[in-house]
């Protein structure tokens, strides 16, 4: 299912440079509001789960994701591009809300070096970061993700555990001066719909 | 402080807070360029704001406007120069906010462009590949340090440590890592500044060698700096121990690695301003047209404001004026300000002021005259004196009830109506109307003169005054006429009436004393002298005795008569049935009349009951017209009494009515109207006071007496009497009222 959570105007992005773009803005602001999104970006939890791997629960994560020319545009410009993988663990009760167990932010940049002219993949949460020659083989790593989630011992035995995870994609600039720009710009910005599961313990 | 205060105070709030935060919004949009740290989440909240708040001044400037357009083509009053005033004051504000628009936005336009322009990105280009050039020719000697080393393993066959990290060493490297072309490390050496734990050799480096081809490139690193990662192949599939790949990593110089940093930096934030470039500069414009647009929306609602201001004292001003106009002097209008136009606020109340005091003393006085207008009606309306204005071309102006009873015509209808074309036929009125329309038009303006007016049966003396009303001006035509006259003629006859009773009393006292002793001495002399006397004086003597004793006798009746007239009456009012005294009464001339020739009818009206009356005054009144025709028929061939009773209505009320008739030769033309006075009389024997006496008579019972002539010839008297005791008494106390104003007049 593709999911898009931000809106987009191709007009209001496409006809740049023109002076009518000028007398235009506020229209264009208005119908930003009215009309519903455009869809260029792709992201999707296609596939969750965790392992047990040596007390430690680990997370498999796979997106389909798939940017846009505008955003790619972008990340080669110098704009960085942000992935976060948002996870939440609740305990499951029956006839009360559910518990929260854990929640988990983990965030991933995407920037393309030019002097180097590789993309590089910095994992914010680890600072570790690697470079890749081509943006699919960085976007491919980013979209499978392996993260450890949390220990064994906080799970209670015999208790049901809902899983969830989403993506959510947007730009940033490598100073924040410009960032208030970014709202007229990244419409290719997306965030996935919830992928959900449950863990009997 | 009441609801309207309130609403005014509540909407002064409102307008006050949203323009607070509107300009907020304008000033946070502003600092969002400088401090986007903090703004750019609100980024879009502040554009909504302001245009949230844009949308706002457009609406309420749209009502306004629209207000305005309704004004003037309802032609409100100040709408046309309100008009002008917005006109002029929106240009004026508008040109000079569009002139600095257009400049700016070349200016801003340009700005930007200047910071992006081709030579800056041509350099940092430039830059960029003279970098990558120095980099790849190093990067060139260390893969060829890597080819080199790892040809000495293979020609070593196998890899021993010492080997290693003498290789290491000779290359200069970081570290060097042998692993088999699916990634396994066999062997390892690293450089004590180094991590303990090898780096593992990437995907994509085991994917191109394993295709045979040398893998080298430029790395930057999380912590900083750069590292030269070069990987090259290792023997051969054919000598049986499978493909190995000897991974070698070369530290690049601090001092390089800051300034490849800087300029990837530089480089980086180029290009990202330079894909922001068009957002941006529409940011700004927008920016700058959300203001303009402000400035100018402002500039045409303060226009109109100050229009408004402006004119709503001469609207005020338009409108107290026509008020005033319209006779509304209560009109004050609301002092706004202490200039000019205050003071001339000021001045018109100041004006109403005056003028409505004015106004109240004008209507005081109008009042007092309609006051003293309406007593004068009154008093004129009560009066018994006819008052008649006219206006100066003699139209009849104003007449008072008194003068249409006087004159017998419905005066107070002629109003409006020359004095020349009043009344019909010989009617009191047309006679009246031509005295006095006479005398006017011989230029008499002033006069006083008794008229006598003779209408059929009716006489009418008239004491009449004429006065010219003052004019608008001294020595000015006079303002009109007016004429004050009075019915005379009762107040005569009672005056007449007044001197026959004094002359009868006298008669009499005077005549009737002596008579007797005249009477006797004739009789005596007669009595003594005759028998002595000869023939011839006796007879004399006879004769002139018996005349003596006659005419005493005559004179004793007239003497009687005149005592009768003056008699002072004693009344016995009592019911009395009026047709069984005709009857008694004509009875008693029957046989008389029988003899005479003269026929006797009497026509009595069953309806006729009783009247309140002293019988024996009514049975002289009855003797004395019964009489008179007697005498007037006497030698009067086939002569003809009629008597009839009959009801009458008089002034509303049922009134007993005798109407003596005859066939006689009637009333002399010229003395109807004084056939009632005492010693008027035509007949050779009459002694003039046999009707004066029924006229006294009626009017001692309250009634009325007419004499006219029978159009078929004779006489006919009318006598109208009143049937019950109310009436009566009504009808006398009028007529003694009359009678002293009449004096009066």
């Amino acid at each position: 299912m593709l999911v898009m959570s931000n809106s987009s105007h191709v007009p209001c992005r496409e006809s740049h440079g023109s002076r009518g773009l000028r007398g235009t803005w506020l229209l264009c602001f208005l119908a930003t509001l009215a009309w519903p999104a455009h869809a260029d970006t792709i992201l999707k939890v296609t596939s969750a789960s965790v392992a047990l791997d040596e007390g430690v629960y680990e997370l498999d994560a796979r997106l389909a994701l798939a940017l846009p020319e505008a955003g790619r545009r972008a990340i080669e410009a110098g704009l960085t591009m942000r992935l976060d993988y948002e996870i939440e663990v609740a305990r499951v009760r029956r006839f009360v809300p559910d518990a929260d167990v854990a929640s988990l932010v983990q965030s991933y940049e995407l920037s393309y070096h030019a002097l180097s002219q590789r993309y590089l993949l910095r994992n914010l949460n680890t600072g570790e970061q690697q470079g890749h020659g081509t943006l699919q083989a960085a976007l491919d790593r980013v979209a499978e993700v392996t993260i450890p989630l949390l220990d064994s011992a906080l799970l209670e035995p015999g208790s049901t555990y809902e899983f969830r995870v989403r993506a959510s994609l947007n730009l940033r600039t490598a100073p924040d001066t410009l960032s208030w720009l970014l709202f007229w710009t990244d419409d290719w910005s997306a965030t996935s719909e919830w992928y959900a599961w449950t863990l009997q313990r | 402080m009441d609801a309207a205060a309130l609403r005014r105070a509540a909407s002064a709030a409102v307008i006050g807070i949203g323009g607070l935060l509107w300009l907020s919004a304008i000033l946070f949009m502003a600092q969002t360029a400088q401090h986007s740290e903090q703004f750019s989440r609100l980024h879009p909240w502040i554009l909504m704001i302001n245009i949230a708040g844009l949308v706002v001044l457009v609406g309420l400037l749209a009502t306004k406007l629209g207000q305005l357009v309704r004004d003037w083509r309802g032609h409100v009053i100040g709408s046309r120069l309100k008009a002008r005033m917005v006109w002029t004051f929106g240009v004026l504000a508008t040109l000079p906010i569009l002139l600095v628009y257009f400049f700016a936005v070349q200016f801003l336009n340009r700005g930007i462009d200047s910071w992006f322009n081709v030579e800056i990105r041509q350099s940092l280009d430039d830059a960029v590949t003279l970098s990558r050039a120095a980099f790849e020719t190093r990067m060139r000697e260390h893969l060829e340090a890597t080819q080199t080393l790892a040809r000495e393993l293979e020609a070593a066959g196998s890899a021993p440590p010492g080997l290693l990290e003498r290789l290491r060493r000779q290359a200069g490297a970081t570290e060097i890592v042998v692993a088999t072309d699916s990634g396994a490390i066999v062997a390892v050496s690293k450089g004590l500044s180094s991590d303990v734990v090898p780096d593992e050799v990437p995907g994509e480096v085991l994917l191109q060698v394993r295709q045979g081809r040398p893998f080298v490139s430029l790395e930057p690193q999380a912590e900083g700096g750069y590292l030269v990662r070069t990987a090259v192949p290792v023997g051969s599939a054919a000598q049986g121990r499978g493909r190995m790949v000897v991974q070698a990593i070369y530290p690049v110089a601090e001092r390089i690695a800051a300034l490849a940093d800087a300029l990837q930096s530089a480089y980086q934030q180029f290009g990202e301003k330079d894909y922001l470039r068009r957002p941006l500069k529409a940011s700004f414009i927008l920016t700058l047209t959300v203001v303009l647009l402000l400035s100018l929306l402002a500039a045409w609602y303060g226009a109109i404001f100050t229009a408004q201001k402006l004119v709503q004292p001469i609207q005020d001003l338009v409108k107290g004026t026509r008020a005033v106009a319209q006779g509304d002097l209560d009109t004050r209008l609301p002092l706004t300000s202490h200039d000019e136009m205050g003071f001339l606020v000021h001045s018109f109340n100041d004006m109403t002021k005056r003028l409505r005091r004015a106004r109240e003393d004008q209507q005081r006085a109008q009042q007092a005259a309609e006051t003293e207008r309406a007593n004068l009606a009154v008093i004129l309306a009560r009066l018994s004196t006819g008052v008649v204005s006219l206006e100066p071309d003699l139209r009849v102006r104003t007449a008072n009830p008194a003068a249409t009873t006087i004159l017998g015509d419905e005066l107070e209808a002629c109003v409006g109506r020359d004095l020349a074309g009043l009344g019909e036929g010989d009617s009191l009125l047309r006679q009246f109307a031509e005295a006095c329309r006479t005398r006017l038009a011989a230029g008499d303006l002033e006069w006083r003169e008794q008229f006598t007016f003779q209408s059929g049966a009716t006489r009418r003396i008239l004491m009449c005054a004429c006065t010219p009303l003052p004019g608008e001006g001294e020595g000015e035509a006079p303002g009109g006429f007016v004429l004050v006259f009075d019915d005379i003629t009762v107040m005569l006859q009672a005056q007449r009436e007044a001197a026959w009773g004094e002359v009868a009393r006298r008669l009499a006292h005077e005549i009737k004393n002596p008579l007797t002793p005249i009477r006797l001495s004739a009789e005596r002399m007669r009595h003594k002298l005759l028998p002595s006397m000869n023939e011839k004086d006796a007879q004399l003597l006879d004769r002139g005795t018996e005349t003596i004793v006659q005419q005493v006798e005559a004179m004793k009746e007239m003497v009687n008569a005149f005592s009768e007239y003056a008699r002072a009456p004693r009344f016995e009012m009592a019911d009395v049935n009026l047709n069984q005294l005709v009857h008694e009464v004509t009875d008693l001339y029957r046989a008389q009349l029988t003899g005479r020739g003269v026929t006797l009818e009497v026509h009595l009206e069953p309806a006729v009951t009783s009247v309140v009356a002293d019988r024996g005054r009514l049975r002289q009144l009855l003797h004395n017209l019964i009489t008179n025709a007697v005498e007037v028929l006497e030698g009067h061939p086939d002569g003809a009494i009629s008597v009839a009773t009959r009801l009458a209505l008089r002034n509303g009320e049922e009134v007993a009515e005798i109407v003596v008739e005859d066939n006689g030769p009637g009333f002399q033309r010229e003395l109807i109207g004084q056939v009632f006075d005492p010693y008027v009389t035509t007949k050779p024997r009459g002694t003039g006071l046999g009707l004066a006496i029924v006229r006294k008579i009626v009017e001692e019972h309250g009634g009325r007496v007419e004499a006219d002539n029978r159009a078929e010839g004779g006489a006919r008297v009318r006598v109208e009497l009143p049937l019950n005791e109310t009436t009566r008494a009504q009808s006398v106390q009028r007529e003694r009222r009359a009678e002293p104003r009449r004096e009066r007049a």
